[in-house]
C-alpha cells in the first residue's frame, strides 16, 4: 500500500499543477495578474446616555482599522483583510445594544486576520455550460445575510450583527452561478472567536454549515435568502447549544445620474437550543449621495439575549459555564446621520460624519433581566461624531467570495 | 459584616487539582465513601476514587474509576442513594441543566443510573416534567423519597423505592410552587426534621411541612427583596442562605451576601445576620460540616472569587477562619470525609475547569 502512494505521488503532483495552470490560464490566460490594496479607519467620538449601571459616558476611538489585499490571476482570488481592533479598541466600541463574544453594550473588537480566502472561479470551464462553479477555502465570512456592516454606510454596527452575520469562520464553500442567481454553500467550524488573536477551532470545521441564494434580477438591485445551522457558536469545545438561523434581505443600490442611492431591507431570526430561545430583527436602512453631501438613515428592532454579566457591566461571562440566559430584551433603534466628502474623487476618500441614535429597550417575556434596573431608564440616546477614511476602500463589499464576477478584479465587490 | 483579616492557621492546604474537560467543565461533586461524582456537563459524570479503595485513590490523587454520559448530557449535580432500607447503594440520581431563561423557564431531566458496578454505571431511567428542569436534590434515604428543586417548577417530591426503571412519572409524590406562579424559581432544597427548607431565587427561603413526601405551606418567603437567592444548608437550628447576582435586582447591589437565619420549627426564618464578601458577584454553593462547626461556601465573578471557611462555634454569627481564592471561581463545594480528614472539594470554572481538593481538617475545630 505504501508503495503504491509513493508511486502515484508524482501523478498527484502533476494533476495539482495542472489545474492550478488551468485556473491561472485559458480562457482567461490574456488577464495578467492584479492587485488591489486598500485600507480604511475612523477616527470617532461618542457619547452614550444611559450606559449599564446609569449615567453617560463619552469615549474617542479609532475603529475599523483595517488593510486588505485582493489579488487575482486567472480565475484565482485572493482576499486578505488585516483589522487591528485588537489594538485599538480592546474593550470594545462603545455600542449600546450591541453584544457578542463576551461584549455587551459594546462591539467587540474583530480577529487581526478578519479575512484570507483562496478562491477559484469558474473552474469547470465549458464543462458545466452555462453555470459556473466557484470554490473557495480559508477564513473568512460564511456565505449567510447582507453585507458586513463594516461595508455599509453607518458607522454604528446594528443589534442583530450575530444574528445577520456569520464570520471570522474556516471554511470550504462553493458557489454556483446560473445568470442572475448565484447559490453559495459552505460549511465551517461554528466557534466564535473569544479574542482577536484566536484562530478558528480547525477540528470544528464541518460542524455547520451555511448557504445563500442571491437573485439579481436588475441592475444594482439584490435579493437573498439564507440558511444556516451554527454548532456551538458560543462554547468553543463544542458543549453549547446550536442555533438555526434564517436571513432574507433585498438591496438596492443605484445612480439616477444627480444622486447615487442605496437601500436595504433585512430581516433575520435565529433560533437556539432548539428553540428555547428565538431572537427575531427586522432594519432597514438607506442612503443617497448628492454631490459631497450624504445624509443616511436606519429604523432597526432586533431581540437579543441577556447574558450574565461579569464586575464589568460591558463584559459578559467567558468562557460560558452553561446554557441558561437571563432574559430577552428588544432594542428599537432609529439612526440618523450625514457625511461630508471632503474628496468625492480619487483614491482617498475622507469623509467627516455624524450620528444620533435614538433607542428603546423592551423585556420580551420574562426571566431576571430588567433594562430598567440596568440603565435606569428604557430608553437611550447616542450621539457620534468622527472622520472615515478610506483609501480605495470605498464600496468594498465584504464576503462575497464564491461570486464569479470576483476574478474579473473586484466586479461585484464593489458597490457603493 | 466583613470578612477580617484571617488568622495563622487559616489557609486550607490545596491536595490536588483534577483536569476537567472543558464542556462546559465542572458543575457539582458529590462525595461519599471515598468515591467523588464529578458532574461534568457533557462529559457526563465521571466517578473517581479519593480513598474508596477500589482503584487505590486518595485525595491527593484521585483515580478515574468510570464515567457515563446520561441522555442529552448537561450533567449539573448528582446524589448517590445509600438505600437503608434494602442496604443497597445502587442508584445515582443525576440532574440535567438544560437550557432556560432564569427566573422564569427552564429544562432537562432527572436521570436515574444503576452504580452497583461503579466500573460500569448504565442509566436505567429518568423522569421528565414539561417545561421545567431540575436543580438541587435533597434525600430522605429513610423514607426513599427524593426532594429536587425544580426551578420554575418549584419543589418536587418522588418516591424512589424499590427497583426504578424507565419512565417514573409514577413516582411522584407532590410538588409544591412556594412563591406561586411568576414568583418561583427553587435553587435548593434541605429536608431537616419534618421540615423542607426551601431557597427560592425569587421568594426567597421558605419552611415547608414535609411528610412523607407532601407538602405543607410552612413559613417564610419574601424576605430577601433586595438580591436574588442562591444555595442554602441548615445546621444547628440556624440557615445559610447564599445570594446571586450575576443580574441585579437592585440597582448596584450584586449576590455579595451570605445570609444567617434562625429556624425553630413552626415559625418563618428570621434574619439575625449576614456575611458580605468583597469582590464577588454570586455566593454560588454554601454546606456546613457534619459536625456543624465549619461553614463553607463558594463564589464566583470577581477578584475575591473561591472558597470561604467561617467557624461556627456562635452558629448565629460566623466568625472568619480562612479562604483560598481561584481566580476564574468556584461554581459548588462540598466537603468530603475521608481517612479522618475533612476536604473541601471544589468545581474550578472555565478557563482550564478543574476539581480541586483542598485539606480543611485544621480548620473544622
Amino acid at each position: 500500500m505504501r508503495r503504491g502512494v509513493r508511486a502515484n505521488l508524482p501523478e498527484v503532483a502533476r494533476t495539482a499543477v495542472g489545474i492550478v495552470l488551468g485556473l491561472v490560464s485559458s480562457p482567461l490566460a490574456a488577464q495578467a495578474p492584479w492587485l488591489a490594496p486598500g485600507a480604511q479607519a475612523i477616527g470617532v467620538f461618542t457619547q452614550q446616555n444611559p450606559i449599564p449601571g446609569g449615567g453617560s459616558l463619552g469615549e474617542a476611538r479609532l475603529v475599523q482599522p483595517v488593510a486588505m489585499i485582493e489579488a487575482g490571476w486567472g480565475r484565482l482570488t485572493l482576499t486578505a483583510t488585516a483589522d487591528v481592533e485588537g489594538l485599538t479598541i480592546p474593550n470594545g466600541e462603545l455600542t449600546i445594544g450591541a453584544y457578542g463574544e463576551g461584549f455587551v453594550d459594546r462591539r467587540h473588537p474583530h480577529t487581526y486576520v478578519h479575512e484570507l480566502i483562496l478562491a477559484a472561479h469558474d473552474v469547470l470551464g465549458r464543462a458545466d455550460g452555462p453555470a459556473s462553479l466557484s470554490l473557495a477555502l480559508g477564513k473568512g465570512f460564511a456565505p449567510f445575510g447582507p453585507d458586513d456592516p463594516m461595508s455599509r454606510p453607518v458607522e454604528r454596527y446594528p443589534v442583530n450583527h450575530h444574528l445577520a452575520q456569520i464570520l471570522e469562520r474556516a471554511l470550504v464553500g462553493a458557489g454556483v452561478r446560473v445568470g442572475p442567481a448565484l447559490l453559495e454553500a459552505a460549511l465551517f467550524n461554528g466557534d466564535e472567536p473569544e479574542n482577536p488573536s484566536e484562530w478558528p477551532k480547525v477540528s470544528r470545521v464541518g460542524d455547520s454549515w451555511s448557504a445563500r441564494l442571491t437573485v439579481s434580477p436588475l441592475r444594482g438591485v439584490e435579493w437573498e435568502a439564507s440558511l444556516a445551522r451554527v454548532h456551538s457558536p458560543e462554547q468553543r469545545g463544542g458543549a453549547g447549544p446550536d442555533q438555526s438561523k434564517w436571513n432574507t434581505s433585498a438591496r438596492y443600490q443605484g445612480s439616477d445620474g444627480a444622486a447615487q442611492w442605496y437601500g436595504l431591507l433585512s430581516i433575520a431570526r435565529t433560533s437556539e437550543a432548539n428553540g428555547a430561545f428565538v431572537f427575531q430583527s427586522q432594519a432597514a436602512e438607506g442612503s443617497v449621495t448628492l454631490g459631497r453631501h450624504t445624509p443616511y438613515l436606519r429604523i432597526e428592532r432586533t431581540e437579543r439575549p441577556e447574558e450574565e454579566r461579569t464586575t464589568d457591566p460591558f463584559r459578559t461571562v467567558r468562557p460560558l459555564l452553561e446554557s441558561s440566559i437571563l432574559g430577552v430584551t428588544r432594542w428599537t433603534i432609529f439612526t440618523a446621520g450625514y457625511g461630508y466628502d471632503l474628496r468625492p474623487r480619487g483614491p482617498l476618500a475622507v469623509r467627516p460624519f455624524g450620528e444620533v441614535s435614538y433607542a428603546r429597550i423592551a423585556k420580551v417575556g420574562s426571566g431576571l433581566f430588567d433594562p430598567q434596573t440596568t440603565y435606569g431608564r428604557t430608553f437611550s440616546w447616542t450621539l457620534s461624531v468622527g472622520v472615515a477614511v478610506r483609501w480605495k476602500m470605498t464600496g468594498h463589499r465584504m464576503g462575497h467570495y464564491l461570486d464569479d464576477r470576483a476574478m474579473s478584479g473586484m466586479a461585484g465587490m464593489r458597490g457603493m | 459584616m466583613a470578612a477580617p483579616p484571617p488568622p495563622g492557621d487559616s489557609t486550607p492546604a490545596l491536595v490536588a487539582t483534577v483536569n476537567i474537560p472543558p464542556y462546559y467543565g465542572i458543575h457539582d461533586t458529590y462525595v461519599r465513601d471515598g468515591i467523588a461524582f464529578v458532574c461534568a456537563w457533557d462529559s457526563g459524570v465521571i466517578i473517581f476514587d479519593v480513598g474508596n479503595g477500589i482503584m487505590g485513590g486518595t485525595p491527593a490523587a484521585p483515580v478515574r474509576v468510570s464515567s457515563i454520559v446520561t441522555a442529552g448530557g448537561e450533567v449539573h449535580n448528582a446524589w448517590w442513594f445509600h438505600n437503608p432500607v434494602t442496604g443497597e447503594k445502587r442508584y445515582l440520581f443525576v440532574g440535567q441543566e438544560g437550557p432556560g431563561s432564569i427566573g422564569s423557564s427552564s429544562s432537562g431531566d432527572l436521570h436515574v443510573v444503576d452504580v452497583s458496578d461503579l466500573g460500569n454505571p448504565k442509566e436505567v431511567g429518568f423522569f421528565h416534567i414539561a417545561g421545567a428542569g431540575p436543580h438541587n436534590f435533597w434525600m430522605d434515604e429513610t423514607g426513599q423519597i427524593l426532594y429536587a428543586a425544580y426551578y420554575n417548577a418549584g419543589v418536587v417530591a418522588l418516591d424512589v423505592s424499590d427497583t426504578l426503571a424507565g419512565d417514573l412519572s409514577a413516582r411522584g409524590i407532590d410538588t409544591i410552587a412556594p412563591g406561586g406562579a411568576g414568583n418561583t424559581y427553587v435553587w435548593g432544597v434541605q429536608r431537616v426534621g419534618g421540615s423542607l427548607y426551601a431557597l427560592d431565587m425569587l421568594s426567597g427561603l421558605w419552611r415547608l411541612g414535609a411528610s412523607s413526601g407532601h407538602f405543607a405551606t410552612g413559613g417564610g418567603g419574601n424576605n430577601v427583596p433586595e438580591r436574588y437567592g442562591s444555595d442554602l444548608w441548615v445546621s444547628n437550628g440556624y440557615a445559610y442562605t447564599g445570594t446571586w447576582g450575576f443580574a441585579q435586582r437592585t440597582t448596584g447591589v450584586v449576590g455579595n451576601a451570605l445570609k444567617v437565619w434562625r429556624l425553630d420549627s413552626l415559625g418563618a426564618p428570621a434574619l439575625v445576620d449576614s456575611i458580605i464578601t468583597a469582590g464577588i458577584v454570586t455566593v454560588s454553593d454554601v454546606e456546613v460540616s457534619a459536625d456543624g462547626k465549619l461553614l463553607m461556601f463558594s463564589t464566583e465573578g470577581g477578584s475575591g472569587s473561591g472558597f470561604y471557611f467561617y467557624s461556627l462555634a456562635d452558629p448565629a454569627h460566623p466568625a472568619f477562619r480562612g479562604q483560598y481564592l481561584v481566580s476564574t471561581g468556584v461554581h459548588t463545594a462540598t466537603f468530603g470525609y475521608i481517612g479522618g480528614k475533612v476536604y473541601a472539594f471544589g468545581a474550578k470554572d472555565p478557563s482550564g475547569p478543574e476539581l480541586v481538593i483542598l485539606d480543611v481538617t485544621a480548620l473544622d475545630r
